[in-house]
């Protein structure tokens, strides 16, 4: 087992300045998706296929009626127990050597089941267009820039933060930084604390927060659909068995026909 | 089996064409689903020409599938409104089908079976099963296709309802056909889906309810008693 690196996201030290959406950019190489202006300085409404990290701005009223911005860096979760990983029929996402979670893109048919069932709906089909004019659609989202991990990089957006409200290095050793940092910030922010999920067994992009997770708009107990696990942990096996179960039936009703029905013909009655 | 034998028209023209399409059907769609279900068939993709050839199969067998009924309901409205009727009507005598079916199916000769209807209890649980599944795999089908239609936790619960219904499914179909094809004398019903009509003895002797209808209503002759140790 190699070791799990996680990217701590400590927005009380984020300044909003959205170089990680930029240097995201760069790396990967995405181009532009504009969307149109909807009075607010947030530049899109979510993550999509080609903005895998995207600053949210959110217009905050403290306690004591000052108001305030709360930014918050928001990107693939690279959840431990991941619903885009379990449903993905043609497991095109997998967890990476990191434990983050990747998408193939040679395996990935563009179904999007993994879209439907992402509890913090990060990844979204992008369409593209072959040589040949014929549509196709691949899966999209942060990769936590495997590429650049393989050769001991950090994350672009980690590298370029320069309020160091990114930090990427081994999970024990973020987590334990995030606690740290969750006293220093109590008394300025009382309702401060750290989201890592357990419903999804923690996320490798994780959270100190300054208010509640509701409040930056992240879910307060994501986890993984139930409809999934029903469907990949107890149907799909089950349906597989029943398959053997019935064809064991039909082949018992077979050799037993042959071994007692000796008359045959005179039998003859059966039903459908 | 003599040519001369009596025999009676059991279902019109339309019911086997509807029966056989969404037979024809059902084995396209199951075959084009196997690689989605488990990476075990994996190697059918490139037959196919990939996972994106197989997914439009898959969706230009479903409409086939999906049209038998509602053909059938302007062709032949008759024959699909009995077939339903029957499927949903339970007797005593159904229940007790069950019971005594075992020993049949095992390769035992049920000599009290009660009578049975134009559809045995067999065929009606085989039925009601095949209308169940398919109303599953069709309206979790529709929510799969169209996912911009439908709220978010209807498209995830149409996964597995569409899986489950598979499953079961496949199940069923899989008792069916040995029914009709592997069983000792599944000569009879196999030609009432083919060519329309049933021997008189195997009416008598599968249905015994429609078997009275028809005699009372005059459309058969009665058949004389079976001697004992003569093939049919």
């Amino acid at each position: 087992m190699t070791t799990i690196f996680a990217k701590l996201v400590d927005v009380t030290r984020c300044d909003g300045c959205r170089a990680c959406m930029v240097a995201c950019k760069n790396w990967n190489d995405l181009p532009a998706a504009p969307e149109e202006f909807k009075g607010s300085y947030q530049s899109h409404d979510k993550c999509n296929a080609f903005n895998w990290n995207m600053l949210t701005f959110t217009e905050h009223e403290a306690e004591d009626g000052r108001f305030e911005w709360l930014f918050r860096h928001s990107a693939c979760m690279h959840c431990t127990d991941a619903a885009c990983v379990k449903v993905c029929p043609e497991d095109a996402l997998h967890y990476t050597e990191f434990g983050t979670v990747n998408t193939n893109y040679d395996k990935c048919v563009g179904c999007g089941y993994c879209v439907q069932n992402c509890p913090f709906s990060v990844i979204e089909l992008a369409k593209y267009t072959d040589e040949n004019g014929k549509e196709y659609e691949k899966a999209q989202k942060c990769t936590m820039c495997i590429d650049r991990l393989r050769e001991d990089m950090m994350p672009a957006c980690v590298n370029i933060c320069h309020m160091d409200a990114l930090v990427f290095g081994d999970k024990e050793e973020m987590e334990a930084m995030a606690l740290e940092r969750l006293a220093q910030v109590k008394d300025r922010y009382p309702n401060a604390n750290i989201y890592n999920p357990i419903g999804v067994d923690g996320t490798q992009t994780f959270y100190l927060l300054a208010e509640p997770p509701s409040v930056y708009g992240l879910p307060e107990n994501p986890k993984v659909p139930t409809s999934a696990t029903i469907w990949k942990d107890y149907a799909q096996p089950l349906g597989k068995a029943m398959l053997g179960v019935t064809t064991m039936a039909v082949i018992g009703g077979f050799i037993s026909n042959k071994l007692f029905n000796k008359q045959g013909q005179e039998g003859g009655d059966h039903d459908e | 089996m003599s040519n001369r034998q009596q025999t009676v028209k059991r279902f019109s023209k339309w019911v086997i064409i509807a029966h056989w399409t969404n037979a024809l059907a059902f084995f396209a769609l199951y075959i084009t689903a196997l690689p989605l279900y488990t990476d075990f068939f994996s190697w059918m993709y490139p037959i196919f020409g990939g996972p994106e050839n197989l997914r439009l199969l898959h969706r230009i067998f479903a409409v086939l599938f999906v049209l038998p009924p509602i053909v059938m309901m302007f062709v032949d409205p008759k024959s699909l409104f009995h077939w339903l009727k029957q499927t949903l009507t339970w007797r005593k005598e159904d229940i007790m089908f069950f019971v005594k079916f075992p020993k049949e199916f095992f390769g035992g000769h049920v000599k009290d079976m009660p009578k049975q209807d134009f559809f045995n209890a067999g065929e009606k649980l085989n039925s009601l099963l095949t209308i169940t599944c398919a109303a599953m795999l069709i309206g979790s089908g529709i929510v799969m296709w169209m996912p911009h239609l439908f709220p978010v936790v209807l498209i995830q619960w149409a996964y597995p309802i569409h899986n489950i219904a598979f499953g079961l499914s496949v199940a069923v179909v899989v008792g069916h056909i040995y029914l009709s094809l592997g069983h000792p004398g599944s000569k009879a019903s196999m030609q009432g889906m083919t060519k329309g009509d049933v021997p008189v003895k195997y009416a008598k002797e599968h249905h015994g309810k429609w078997y009275d209808e028809l005699v009372a209503k005059g459309e058969i002759k009665e058949e004389k008693p079976v001697k004992k140790g003569k093939g049919a």
